[in-house]
Order: C-alpha cells, then sequence, then structure tokens
C-alpha cells in the first residue's frame, strides 16, 4: 500500500472528504457546439436529423391528431428554407446553437404577426404554428446540447488544473466528493459554487494528486490534499464549515423588491435576501427565512448553449425558483457570459475577457440571446414578483438600450396572445465608472452593489490571482468610500440599493455595512445562518420566520 | 424517374398551371400544408404557389413558405409547375386543394401517405 503523501495548496471552500481520483481528461474536446464554420454546420445538421428521427418515431406511435402535429414539425426540419438563414449565420461565424435558435425567433415572429399585420389575434391558426416552431426548437437545441456533459462518478474527488463551472453544475454532489486543483483560484467562480454548495476544495496544488480510482483527502479548510491517507488521517472529524476564508473573497452580486418595505414590520432593518446559483440550492433555502431572491444568476442555471437559447428553459427553472419562494420577490440577473464564464457555443472562457466583452456588453452584442432571455423573463414575471438584474453596466446608455428590448419583447408577446409582465429593470454596480455616476441611472428601479467585481476593478487586482490577493483584500477601504457614494447617490433617486455575495455574509464586514444604510443584504444559502446571527445583534426582532 | 426528356413543341408536358379557390375551413394552417408539400415533393418538377393577386411566386415545396403565406379560406390560389411531370402534378395538387386537402376522410395523414 502506497505510503500517505501531502500536497499543499490554498483553503478554496472548507471541509474534508475522501474520496477516489477522478482525473479530469485535459483539455476537453472541443464539441461541434463550439466550432465554427463547417464544424457547426455539421453539428447543426446531425441535430437535425437527430431531431427528425425522435419526431419519425413519436409520429409512429401517435394518434392520428398528434401525429399530425408531428408530421408538421418533421416537415418543417426537412424544408431547406428554415434551416437556410441558420447556415447562413453559421457562415458569417455563428456558433450552431445561437445560429438555429435566431433564425427560428425570425421564423416565429414572422408567423406571430411580428410583420405588422395586426390581424394576429387569440385562436389563430397561424399563430398556433408560431407555438410549433418554439417546440421544435427546443427539440433541435436539446438534440444540439445531447453531446456536451462528461460527467464523473458521484462521489469521487474531481483532479485536474482548474474545473469548468459546467462540470461543477451538471454533476450531482449529493454523495459528496471533493475538488483538488493543479491551478485554479479560491476566487473563481467554480470556488464560488463549491462554498455555496458545501464541496470541500483545494486549488493551486501545483502537481496534480494521483492517478484515477486512487484515495484522495481533500482538506478544504486547511488548503490541503493527501494521497492515500491513512485511517487516522481520513476519520479525523470534518473541520467546522464556519471557519472564516483568510483568502479573498469571491463573486458578490444584488436584490430588488419594492412593496416589501412598506410591509415591513421594522423599518429600518435590511433585507435578507439569498443567492441561488442552481435548482439544487433551492433544497437548501427555506423561503421562510428570508425576505426572497436577492439574486439568481442565471449563467449557472442554463449550463449549455442550447438551455440558454430555449425560451421555455429560462421560463421553466425561473419558475421554479418562484414557486419555491411561494409570492417572494425573486431578482433574476440575466445572463453574465464573457469573462471567465464560457457557455460553449456562446463563448468561450477568457479570463482575461474581465474588461472586455461581458454581462450586459456580451447581450447587447448578442440581441438574439438577449431576447429569449427576455421572453424568459417577461413570461416568468406574470406567475410572480420578478425583477431582473442586468450585469456589468457601465453607461445609462446600455440600460436604455435593454429596457427598449424588454418592450419590444412585451409587444412581441402580448400581440402572440402569451401571457407575460414586463418585470422591473435593474443595474448590478460593479464598474466603477456606473458607481461614480449612478445618479444618472434614474431609468434604472433598483442598483444591486456586486462588491467583489467592484474591488477588483478598483484596485485594479484581478480577484483570482493570489499574486495580488493583498492588493485586493486591501481595496477595501476604497470600497466603502465608493459605497458610501452610492448608498447617497440611490437614496437621491429614491432607488433602494442592495449588496450581495461573501462580503455581506462576512460577520465583521456587517456592521460597516448596515451603517451605509444598505436596503438588503444577500447571501448563500449557506451563510445566512451567520448572516442572521450578525444582524440579530443589531435588529433583535430580525429575519422573519424563526429568528 | 422513368419519365422521357420532354419533347419540343409540347409545352404541356413540362409547364403547366392552375388557379383553385382554398375551400377548407380555416386555409392553409399545420395539417393541409403539410398535405400540399408533401404531395408536391413526389414530384420531380417545380412547383410554385401564388396568393390571389400576388405576383410574388412561392416555392410549393417548402412548408414554411406555404405556412408564411396565411393562405386564408376563400384566398385563390395559382399553382405552376415546370419539369417532367408538370401537368400530373398541377392536377393532383388543385384536386388535393378542391377536395379540402382529404381532411374529412382521413384525419391525419393528409395526404394518404403511410407517414
Amino acid at each position: 500500500m502506497a505510503a500517505p503523501r501531502d500536497f499543499r495548496g490554498h483553503p478554496a471552500s472548507p471541509g474534508r472528504a475522501v474520496g477516489p481520483v477522478h482525473r479530469a481528461g485535459e483539455p476537453p474536446a472541443p464539441s461541434g457546439l463550439a466550432g465554427n464554420g463547417s464544424d457547426a454546420r455539421a453539428a447543426l445538421e446531425a441535430a437535425v436529423s437527430r431531431a427528425v428521427h425522435e419526431l419519425r418515431e413519436l409520429s409512429a406511435r401517435a394518434d392520428p391528431e398528434s401525429a399530425g402535429i408531428l408530421d408538421f414539425q418533421i416537415e418543417l426540419l426537412l424544408d431547406g428554407e428554415l434551416l437556410a438563414p441558420a447556415l447562413a449565420r453559421i457562415g458569417a461565424g455563428e456558433g450552431a446553437a445561437l445560429a438555429f435558435a435566431a433564425a427560428l425567433n425570425d421564423q416565429i415572429d414572422e408567423m406571430a404577426g411580428g410583420g405588422g399585420e395586426g390581424e394576429a389575434t387569440h385562436g389563430d391558426p397561424f399563430v398556433l404554428r408560431a407555438v410549433d416552431l418554439m417546440d421544435l426548437q427546443h427539440r433541435v437545441l436539446d438534440a444540439l446540447a445531447g453531446r456536451t456533459r462528461a460527467d464523473f462518478p458521484p462521489g469521487a474527488v474531481y483532479v485536474g488544473r482548474d474545473m469548468p463551472p459546467s462540470v461543477f453544475l451538471a454533476h450531482d454532489w449529493s454523495s459528496g466528493g471533493a475538488i483538488a486543483l493543479g491551478a485554479g483560484s479560491t476566487a473563481s467562480h467554480v470556488a464560488l459554487l463549491a462554498r455555496a454548495r458545501g464541496v470541500p476544495m483545494v486549488v493551486g496544488l501545483g502537481a496534480l494528486p494521483g492517478e484515477t480510482g486512487e484515495p484522495l483527502l481533500v482538506d478544504g479548510t486547511r488548503g490541503m490534499a493527501c494521497l492515500h491517507p491513512d485511517a487516522r488521517q481520513a476519520a479525523s472529524p470534518s473541520a467546522p464549515d464556519l471557519a472564516p476564508l483568510l483568502s479573498p473573497v469571491p463573486a458578490c452580486e444584488p436584490a430588488a423588491w419594492e412593496p416589501l418595505r412598506a410591509a415591513s414590520a421594522v423599518p429600518d432593518r435590511p433585507f435578507l435576501f439569498a443567492n441561488l446559483d442552481t435548482l439544487a440550492d433551492l433544497d437548501t433555502l427555506d423561503p421562510a427565512v428570508v425576505d426572497g431572491v436577492g439574486l439568481v444568476r442565471t449563467e449557472f442555471l442554463l449550463t449549455s448553449a442550447a438551455e440558454a437559447l430555449s425560451e421555455e428553459r429560462h421560463l421553466a427553472v425561473y419558475r421554479r425558483v418562484l414557486d419555491h419562494l411561494a409570492g417572494k420577490p425573486v431578482t433574476l440577473r440575466m445572463l453574465d457570459l464573457g469573462g471567465d464564464k464560457a457557455l460553449p457555443g456562446l463563448t468561450e472562457g477568457d479570463p482575461a475577457g474581465v474588461l472586455g466583452t461581458r454581462g450586459v456588453r456580451f447581450l447587447l452584442a448578442h440581441p438574439d440571446l438577449a431576447r429569449i432571455q427576455a421572453r424568459g423573463l417577461i413570461r416568468a414575471a406574470a406567475h410572480g414578483p420578478v425583477s431582473v438584474l442586468l450585469p456589468m453596466v457601465t453607461l445609462p446608455a446600455e440600460l436604455a438600450a435593454m429596457a427598449l428590448l424588454f418592450d419590444e419583447e412585451a409587444v412581441r408577446l402580448a400581440r402572440q396572445g402569451i401571457e407575460g409582465r414586463r418585470p422591473p429593470l435593474g443595474i448590478m454596480v460593479e464598474v466603477p465608472a456606473a458607481a461614480l455616476t449612478l445618479d444618472l441611472f434614474g431609468q434604472a428601479a433598483f442598483f444591486s452593489v456586486g462588491s467583489n467585481d467592484l474591488m477588483q476593478y478598483l484596485a485594479a487586482a484581478a480577484r483570482d490571482n493570489p499574486a495580488v490577493a493583498p492588493l485586493y483584500a486591501g481595496a477595501e477601504t476604497a470600497m466603502f468610500r465608493l459605497l458610501d457614494l452610492i448608498c447617497a447617490a440611490a437614496r437621491a433617486l429614491g432607488r433602494p440599493v442592495s449588496l450581495c455575495g461573501d462580503l455581506a455574509a462576512e460577520p465583521a464586514a456587517v456592521g460597516r455595512l448596515l451603517a451605509l444604510g444598505l436596503d438588503g443584504l444577500s447571501v448563500a444559502p449557506r451563510r445566512l445562518p451567520a448572516l442572521r446571527a450578525a444582524l440579530g445583534a443589531a435588529f433583535p426582532a430580525l429575519p422573519p420566520g424563526r429568528a | 424517374m422513368a419519365d422521357i426528356a420532354p419533347s419540343i413543341g409540347r409545352p404541356s408536358a413540362h409547364r403547366c398551371q392552375a388557379e383553385v379557390e382554398v375551400t377548407h375551413g380555416v386555409g392553409l394552417h399545420a395539417r393541409p400544408s403539410v398535405a400540399f408539400t408533401r404531395l408536391a415533393k413526389t414530384f420531380p418538377c417545380t412547383i410554385e404557389v401564388a396568393v390571389d393577386g400576388s405576383g410574388e411566386w412561392l416555392n410549393g415545396k417548402s412548408i414554411v413558405k406555404i405556412i408564411g403565406a396565411r393562405i386564408r379560406r376563400g384566398t385563390k390560389i395559382r399553382i405552376r409547375a415546370e419539369g417532367a411531370r408538370a401537368e400530373e402534378a398541377i392536377a393532383a395538387l388543385s384536386g388535393l386543394v378542391r377536395r379540402n386537402f382529404d381532411e374529412d376522410r382521413k384525419a391525419g395523414r393528409a395526404d394518404g401517405r403511410p407517414s
């Protein structure tokens, strides 16, 4: 039996776990989805024939009425006219999923009377066909997504240089397991996800420990990994989860509401919100102990291009969240893609891209994608109190452009006879230029401070670069001065402002945050007890439910 | 196809046109359109459709085009075909429209084909 061997790294998510190593394949083979040009063309054609095959099987077993509907879809898929616009988009360099979804959306609009004929009404048979097209779009996008996931065994320890968030999200962590990365960062989005989910994680190990199948102990509290741990090591009790992280805090974000304040029994207490990254987070969130959901990171909820491009999928996941919250307000942030957040087929991850086309910039550069999400959000807003948050806003013109897009989609849905409500739009305050000119954002319904991005941009220190971690942490003074300005500007505009993420969850910071007059704090469900405890000191009657 | 190349001097053999009124309850929505385009695709000739007075000819084998034309009850459509078996195609397609796409007889499979 091999002797125990220690590896030293940095703690990224507390807790201990032992499991068999799963060595991640090195650079994941690019799927047809991610490719452009002939790759994308082939991927789309394969997905279409797969969809046709599925529909034929269904049609063969269906009653005549259903078969008629399925035959219509088959006929559509076999029609070169339907695919031609998508293929043209691929020729122009778009990925398969985006090209297909966008081309079909044009068709859907056309059928729904988007040409301005104004004759489409409820019960119009030609409008019903638009619904068929959406169904078809969903099926092909699913077929496109069919060959993306490369999961690993439950309970295993993921070992690799780094870990894509989509792999984390596609994995079932309920059987335990852990993450040990050769590179990686304590402030990456995967680290954020791991902390939120309670998955022990160590980064910066340098050499990758172990081969697939060897037992590996990950101590995410001490930042250690041990290959072939002896019985005593493996059995030692888990470190308490609340152990404070000394390394830089990770990403942060916001919340929104409105009628709540008037109804609040304690007018001055800040609202307590939860952040959600996955639907599984819902299981750990008792809606009775929060005032609502302050931030849903939709780019983590919809983990493939096909999902992100499916309006029905957007609607389905948003409704899950709304149903769980049973009438409490939910703030959904639009896809924050670009930067280090990849979505194969739409955008490849590029850590250097944090100053590039990400957040609302990416959405405005891909209006087809933005429209799909806007439609999902508008439809979801008919089912509960939804607010929508725009990520990485720099200038008021970006908010204005997105507001216009929402207005247009709301009108379009109404014309199609689809239920919806145009939700209020707020902005993330995470770009210093926006933070310093908040008085110009009167069009925003609310503000949410993303303290970690704001801090990294203020300090010009990447939040996932350990070499500049002290600068990042040291920017806190600048951060609090800026927060003071932000809160004053929001008050002057009469708009609520909240703050989310791990800064809000740090007991030491809560007192200072409260002094600023923030209207709300939003943290991961696991951080709620600590925040409630810290808040309880200031507001004895504090959180709703059992305090 | 076993057809002989159309001979010169007999244009009707490879070029044909007809006008027909849509009397089906709703018009050319999904099911009738499927029937129409599936039947059209069984012929090797090109098949095009124009709505009422419109000069725009649409590909009669494309369901996207046919559905998109929103052909409602009472609309007169012109169908034209060019190429092998054009005459036969026009007869079959205008017959299908006149028979209301055979919907009364065979629910689900308007064109009567296996699937």
